[in-house]
């Protein structure tokens, strides 16, 4: 059963996803030691719940994509050890939700699931980033085009696919993100999509997205493994992703499951930074 | 005959008896009596910077339904989207003691008295939307 946890709920009103999100919040609280943040209160009361968020694992529970709550988190600095999209636990479970604000059958089997899931042990929603592996070095080199500058980081850890994207390695765990030359062919970035924290992903499978006025990019994970974290920031912050996509901008970290065989298809810098000076002379950026 | 589109932004609170009855007043207004007219406004979402949300307020006349003398929906309002048309503070409508309850805050807890604060407070946005609004009151069914 989950326990000691301070809950986020986005506690929408207009769509049944955020009625689905305090029915969890309060059934959670029901007949365990967690404890509700109120996501409108919290505004006015911050010392309260900050304490609270101090001192209990967070659960952040959005209902839908805007992620309202986890907005909150990111504005007030929060770290996140579990999250749920109700909307997206929807679409995964092929539940259909109604408009109206009514929990109805599908809605009620939806809670159930959800709360087995974060009752379960064996659940995928949980587990926080291993505040011990710290990706915090890199070399840079630089190639200017114009007035644009392209910075690749050249540690030999660091890994890279033809689709710019990027995996700092370090043991049994990536960081992953999206290089230069992604951030400045999509100009100011708007919206940032993050992959589910649990969620399994192959190599080469879609890690998030990222959106600017011009176009969205899917951010194609150049290693597997099982999605431990993600960058709070960027939620509440997309910009960052522009003012540097490797140290601010980085995007998810990774328990890697296959690395050894991942490898075989990235490429190292010196091969990264000819293709991407290539792209960037073909389009002209 | 010209309706007027109402918003109608109402407390999300978890805290206390007043949040609880804030939000389903509104939910009552919308859903049993079917003002077709009146749109609700997602105050977690007004504050997390829904575009949307606040514009609608800026051109739309809104009201504030608040659970407590807090009045976090009335000021965020005020303060993302200008002036308010209207707004009501349930504490005054069901009295302070009762809005600050915070034992009784969740929907399979409401008694009787608590149904029929719901009604109360739904009367006063009824009434609001119609001073706002007056043809609101005519086409809707009360």
């Amino acid at each position: 059963m989950l326990e000691n946890h301070a809950i986020l709920p986005c506690n929408g009103l207009d769509k049944n996803a955020g009625v689905i999100s305090r029915e969890i919040a309060i059934k959670l609280c029901e007949n365990a030691n967690n404890k509700i943040i109120c996501p409108v209160y919290y505004r006015v009361a911050e010392g309260k719940y900050n304490k609270i968020a101090g001192e209990h694992s967070l659960l952040v529970i959005d209902g839908c994509q805007t992620r309202c709550a986890s907005k909150l988190a990111a504005e007030k600095n929060l770290k996140v050890s579990r999250r749920v999209t109700i909307s997206e636990e929807a679409k995964s479970h092929n539940i259909e939700l109604k408009s109206n604000l009514r929990l109805l059958e599908n809605e009620n089997t939806l809670i159930e699931i959800i709360l087995n899931g974060l009752n379960s042990p064996e659940d995928k929603v949980a587990l926080s980033s291993d505040e011990t592996t710290v990706f915090n070095k890199f070399d840079y080199e630089t190639y200017q085009h114009g007035k644009f500058l392209f910075r690749v980081p050249a540690n030999p850890e660091i890994y890279f696919n033809e689709n710019d994207c990027w995996a700092y390695v370090i043991g049994t765990r990536a960081r992953i993100g999206v290089t230069d030359f992604v951030q400045q062919n999509l100009s100011d970035i708007l919206y940032f999509t993050p992959p589910e924290i649990g969620t399994e992903i192959d190599q080469f499978g879609e890690a998030g997205e990222i959106e600017s006025s011009k176009s969205v990019f899917e951010l194609v994970s150049p290693v597997s493994g099982k999605v431990i974290s993600i960058n709070e920031a960027l939620i509440g912050k997309p910009e960052l992703l522009n003012e540097n996509p490797y140290e601010l901008g980085w995007v998810a970290e990774i328990e890697l499951t296959n690395f050894e065989d991942d490898k075989e298809l990235l490429i190292g810098f010196d091969k990264y930074f000819e293709i991407m000076k290539k792209k960037v002379e073909d389009i002209n950026v | 005959m010209s309706v007027l589109k109402v918003g109608v932004l109402s407390c999300s609170g978890e805290e206390c008896l007043g949040g609880t009855i804030s939000r389903l007043a509104t939910r009552k207004v919308l859903e049993e009596l079917k003002f077709i007219d009146t749109v609700t406004l997602c105050l977690p979402l007004y504050l997390a910077g829904g575009e949307e949300e606040r514009n609608f307020a800026k051109v739309y006349p809104t009201i504030s339904v608040d659970g407590c003398d807090k009045l976090c929906a009335k000021r965020s309002t005020e303060k993302y989207s200008g002036k308010i048309s209207g707004s009501i503070d349930v504490s005054k409508v069901i009295g302070n003691e009762n809005a600050l309850n915070t034992k009784i805050v969740r929907n399979k807890d409401l008694k009787d008295e608590h149904l029929q604060m719901i009604d109360q407070v739904a009367g006063e946005i009824v009434k609001m939307i119609g001073s706002i609004s007056p043809d609101s009151l005519n086409i809707n069914p009360k």
